[in-house]
This record gives structure tokens, C-alpha cells and sequence, in this order.
């Protein structure tokens, strides 16, 4: 637009492709980060859980606690309104934000309660009769919290997937890919906490790690032909993403560091080296981890929205 | 009953009126806009020219805001009008992303700095915070002048006909370009125009269903559609200078319309 011309109200972008900037720009980095966290602290406690190792799960849930809903907190507008987005206090339950706050308050407690119940087993604190009860207790615990943290991770990718104005992001395989990338990660850091505790298997861990990156990485490129399939708007979002602005931070932060770095790394500890030496484990988990935050940034920096006006004249 | 309203771009001239109206009937900060124009480069004349199509809040029967509210703070009247309860709303801007209109907007706690930067606030806008207050940290948008429609029935008036009951844009429109009315009664002003004269929603696609029309024919004209001499601001589009990508994207939107 010319300069001399700024005194009309300039609101052309409805007319062009436009980039969303509410939640990746300014205080939107904000979401940014709670959204990482979700699949961090997802990953991480689920994988704990199953692999049955209690520093895991603590760790799990300290990032979906103390990382995930603080960021989100402050995010919002008005934050000490937070609670009107809590089911019961709100009636919205179609909303994906008032689930996803469903699901991490329930989650939370859940998890809290397992990982007393699995640090009070362990450590024998309690009297023999009342073990066999606090292990049923235990076991219901750890399938609820598992359950609740798996939507707390997927949450996040239904509430993009359900929005029609960005034709990039309006996609079943969006949810997808964030849980399996979140998985991935859990499986990384867990090696990570494993390093300093003990009680990890890490062959398995680093076996299940590369299936896990095989996987995220055929689901990313399934994911970015759909979406370039799907609209002209969602084509010109892989575009961006692939050859335009944010194509450095794709290419290096979501393929290279995500996925090549983590995977060359295993396959060298474990058919080169054939021995896990925590210098290489550290390198892969930094990596992934950077990885993780430049995916989400990718896929929120690139949610380009329809133009409002897209009528042409026949003529 | 559902309001809506009709918006003939053969007779709007541009004239910036409904803007301006819709500012001071409801107190705006100097930044937000509830009617906005869409602003476009065109090259009339063989100069760059700048021409305008008129949006607001398209009021959808099936609003994707309402949906993605997590608290309720958006919510539809039965006569399908959507409102905002800045008292429920945590600012969370679900709303403004998920609007495929992109008609929401949020009002920035340190973004506001008043008419006049570094000064004392008006008396007009020290009133507005009194009769009109607009939360910090919360989203808004159109509502129709939902408080004239209520006040309105409340006393008689019919909105659309009578000037106290009827959307301050539609009141200062010089062209008489906008005409608000009840869009399920099939005898009102607004469902002949719509009738009449082809009108259409923008986006149908989405399936959201919008309460605001646009009419770009003549009564008559051959296959209902202006002639090009009439500049409407769709044919004005077809001539933008905006970028190549642009113009892929209003014939994929042509293609998907028909």
C-alpha cells in the first residue's frame, strides 16, 4: 500500500492471505510454550508410566503443572478468570480450551495421587494389609492419569484442528502428530532422567525412540501433503513452511535437530558404539527437545488465514 | 426471527460513514474497529487506486466463536444475534482465531493510550467509559446495536424501519446502501433484497451460514450481475494490483462458490 494512502483504514489483509499472530507473536509465544510443555510433560509422564519409573512420572507432571498451565495462565487476557473455563463453572463443554482445562485439572490430581501412591508402595510406608488396597488404588490411578494425560497432550491439536479460518491447521492428522511427537519426546527426556536416576532400560528406550521418530517423520510428510492437498491457503502454508520465512526453522529446528540428529545418534550408540555414552544421550536429548519447540513454532507460525473477501465477478 | 442486513456494494461509495458511526455509537478506543473496510489496491486509471469492501461481524447462524468460547462469554440470542459478556471473557483470542472473518478483536491492556497519546482523556471518551465500558484484556466485535434493537421492540419500533431501533451504520449510510431486517420473515426489506437481487454470504463454504448479504447486481441486468462500468468492489477486486498469490486465491474462492 502507498504511504500517502494510510489515512484510509487500511484493512487489506482481509483481502490477502494473512498470517495468524494471536497465538505465536507477542504474548502469543506464550502459547507457544504451554503448548510444547503439553506434549513434553504428555510424553514424558506416559512414557514413565509405562516404563514404571516414578522420577519420570514426577517429572511429567511437574512440566504439565509448573510449565504448561503457568504459561497458559498468563497468556489470557484476564487470568484470575481462569476458572470460568473449568468445567463445572462453565457449561462450555464444546469449547476444545474449557476440555483441554478439563483434562490437565483432572490429570493433575490424578497423576499427584499415583505418584504418592507409587512413592508409598516403594518405599513400604504403609502397613502389609493395606498394601494389596493401595495397589488396585495404584493401578486405577496410573490407567486414569495415563488416560487424561493423553488428552491433555491431544487437546491441543484438536483445538487448531477445529479452527475452519486456517485451512493449514483444519486437519485430523494435526492431533496426531503432536501425541506421536509428544511420545517421542517423552522417550528422549526419559533417558534424560534416567541419566541421573537410574531404572531405565535404555536400549529398549533408544529402539522405541527411533520407531518413534520413523513414525513422526512419515507423519509429518503425510500431514504437510494433506494440508497442501486440502486448500490453496493450506498449499501456500507448506510453502511457507518448506521454502519461505520459516522454512530455516522447519529444516534445521524440526528435521534436522528433531528427527536426523536423534536418529543418527541411536543407530551410532547402538551399532557403533554399541554402549550408551551420556555425552551422545545428551547431545540426542537437547536435539529432540529443540526439536519439539520448533515444530509446534512451525505450525503456529504458519496458520495462514483464508482471505474474508474471495469472490470474483463472473463477467 | 433473525436479523440480518444487506449491503449493496453498487451503491456504496466508500464513504467511510458507517466506520465512523459505528465509533461513536459505541465509544471504540481509537484503534478498534468494528466496521471495517477492506482495503484494496486497484490500478484505475493507470494509477494505484485504494478501494474498499465493507465487513463487520457476519453474525453466523453456526458462529465457530460460539463454539470455541470456553466459558460462554460469546454466546447467540434466539433472534441469532452473537453477543459478548466482556465479564465471562478470559482473553483467551480462541474467538479471533477461530473467526474465519477475522472480525474479532482484542483489546490490549497496554495498547490503548486514548485519543490523544500523553494527554488527559477526552470528555467524549471519559463518558464512553461510563455509558459504554470496553474491557481491557477481552475480545470484541459487532453486535447489531443490539441495545437500540432491544430498546426498540421494547417500545413499538420496528428495527430496520424505525431509526431508533435500527444499527447505526444503516442509520448514516448515505447511499442507503445498508438495510437491516429480519432475514426469516420472507416479506421483509431484507429477504426481497436478498431474493431479488442474488444476493450472497461471504464464505459460504464454511458452512457457517452468515446473516450478512452482499449484493453486487442490477435489478434486470443480463445473468443479475452489475456491469463492469459500475465498479462495484468485486469488479474492482478482479482489477487489484495485490500479490499474485492473492489472485489464485479469489478464482480458487470463485470456483469453490460455484
Amino acid at each position: 500500500m502507498q504511504g500517502g494512502r494510510q489515512w484510509i483504514t487500511p484493512h487489506e489483509w482481509m483481502t490477502k492471505p494473512t498470517q495468524q499472530t494471536e497465538w505465536i507473536e507477542g504474548q502469543g509465544l506464550l502459547i507457544w510454550m504451554a503448548e510444547v510443555f503439553s506434549a513434553l510433560g504428555m510424553g514424558m509422564y506416559l512414557v514413565s508410566v509405562v516404563m514404571d519409573h516414578w522420577w519420570g512420572a514426577l517429572v511429567g507432571w511437574l512440566i504439565i503443572v509448573f510449565l504448561k498451565l503457568p504459561f497458559h495462565f498468563f497468556y489470557l487476557g484476564r487470568p484470575w478468570r481462569f476458572w470460568r473455563a473449568i468445567p463445572p463453572f462453565t457449561k462450555s463443554w464444546h469449547s476444545w480450551i474449557a476440555r483441554g482445562m478439563f483434562f490437565t485439572t483432572v490429570f493433575s490430581i490424578f497423576a499427584l495421587i499415583q505418584l504418592v501412591t507409587t512413592f508409598v508402595l516403594d518405599h513400604s510406608l504403609v502397613a502389609a494389609s493395606a498394601v494389596g488396597t493401595l495397589t488396585v488404588i495404584d493401578w486405577i490411578m496410573r490407567f486414569l492419569a495415563g488416560l487424561f494425560a493423553l488428552l491433555t497432550g491431544i487437546y491441543c491439536g484438536f483445538m487448531m484442528s477445529y479452527c475452519k479460518s486456517i485451512p493449514f491447521w483444519n486437519t485430523g492428522l494435526l492431533p496426531i502428530v503432536f501425541v506421536i511427537m509428544g511420545i517421542a519426546d517423552g522417550l528422549a527426556l526419559i533417558m534424560g532422567v534416567g541419566l541421573v536416576t537410574g531404572g531405565v532400560d535404555f536400549h529398549t528406550l533408544e529402539i522405541a525412540s527411533q520407531w518413534a521418530l520413523i513414525g513422526n517423520a512419515i507423519l509429518i510428510g503425510s500431514y504437510l501433503i494433506s494440508a497442501s492437498y486440502q486448500s490453496t491457503i493450506g498449499e501456500l502454508s507448506v510453502r511457507e513452511l518448506l521454502v519461505g520465512r520459516v522454512a530455516l526453522s522447519f529444516w534445521i529446528g524440526v528435521i534436522f535437530l528433531g528427527i536426523i540428529i536423534p536418529f543418527a545418534l541411536s543407530l551410532i550408540s547402538i551399532f557403533v558404539l554399541k554402549t550408551n555414552i551420556p555425552e551422545i544421550l545428551i547431545i540426542a536429548i537437547i536435539s529432540h527437545t529443540i526439536g519439539a519447540f520448533a515444530l509446534k513454532y512451525c505450525v503456529l507460525k504458519v496458520g495462514i488465514y483464508r482471505p474474508v473477501v474471495t469472490r470474483a465477478p463472473v463477467m | 426471527m433473525r436479523w440480518g442486513m444487506v449491503i449493496d456494494l453498487t451503491k456504496c461509495t466508500r464513504c467511510h460513514g458507517c466506520v465512523a458511526a459505528c465509533r461513536v455509537e459505541h465509544f471504540l478506543p481509537l484503534w478498534v474497529t468494528w466496521v471495517k473496510l477492506a482495503a484494496y489496491e486497484t490500478e484505475e486509471r493507470g494509477a494505484a487506486d485504494i478501494t474498499t469492501f465493507p465487513v463487520r461481524c457476519n453474525q453466523c447462524a453456526d458462529a465457530p466463536c460460539v463454539d470455541v468460547c470456553p466459558t460462554g462469554a460469546t454466546s447467540q440470542r434466539k433472534d441469532g444475534i452473537v453477543t459478548i459478556d466482556a465479564n465471562k471473557c478470559i482473553g483467551c483470542r480462541y474467538c479471533v482465531i477461530a473467526c474465519p472473518y477475522q472480525n474479532r478483536t482484542f483489546i490490549f491492556s497496554w495498547r490503548d493510550p486514548g485519543y490523544f497519546p500523553g494527554y488527559p482523556k477526552t470528555r467524549y471518551e471519559k463518558k464512553g467509559e461510563e455509558l459504554y465500558p470496553h474491557q481491557k484484556g477481552t475480545t470484541t466485535k459487532c453486535n447489531f446495536c443490539v441495545e437500540k434493537i432491544d430498546y426498540g421492540l421494547a417500545n413499538g419500533l420496528t428495527p430496520g424501519i424505525d431509526r431508533d431501533a435500527t444499527p447505526a451504520c444503516v442509520n448514516t449510510c448515505q447511499a442507503r446502501a445498508l438495510t437491516f431486517g429480519d432475514i426469516d420473515d420472507p416479506n421483509s426489506n431484507v429477504s426481497r433484497l436478498i431474493a431479488r437481487k442474488n444476493a450472497f454470504q461471504l464464505q459460504r463454504v464454511l458452512g457457517t451460514d452468515p446473516s450478512i448479504y452482499y449484493i453486487d447486481g442490477e435489478v434486470g441486468g443480463k445473468d443479475n450481475k452489475a456491469p463492469e462500468h459500475a465498479m462495484t468492489g468485486i469488479h474492482i477486486q478482479q482489477k487489484s494490483t495485490v500479490d499474485p498469490r492473492s489472485k489464485r486465491l479469489i478464482e480458487e474462492g470463485r470456483k469453490e462458490e460455484e
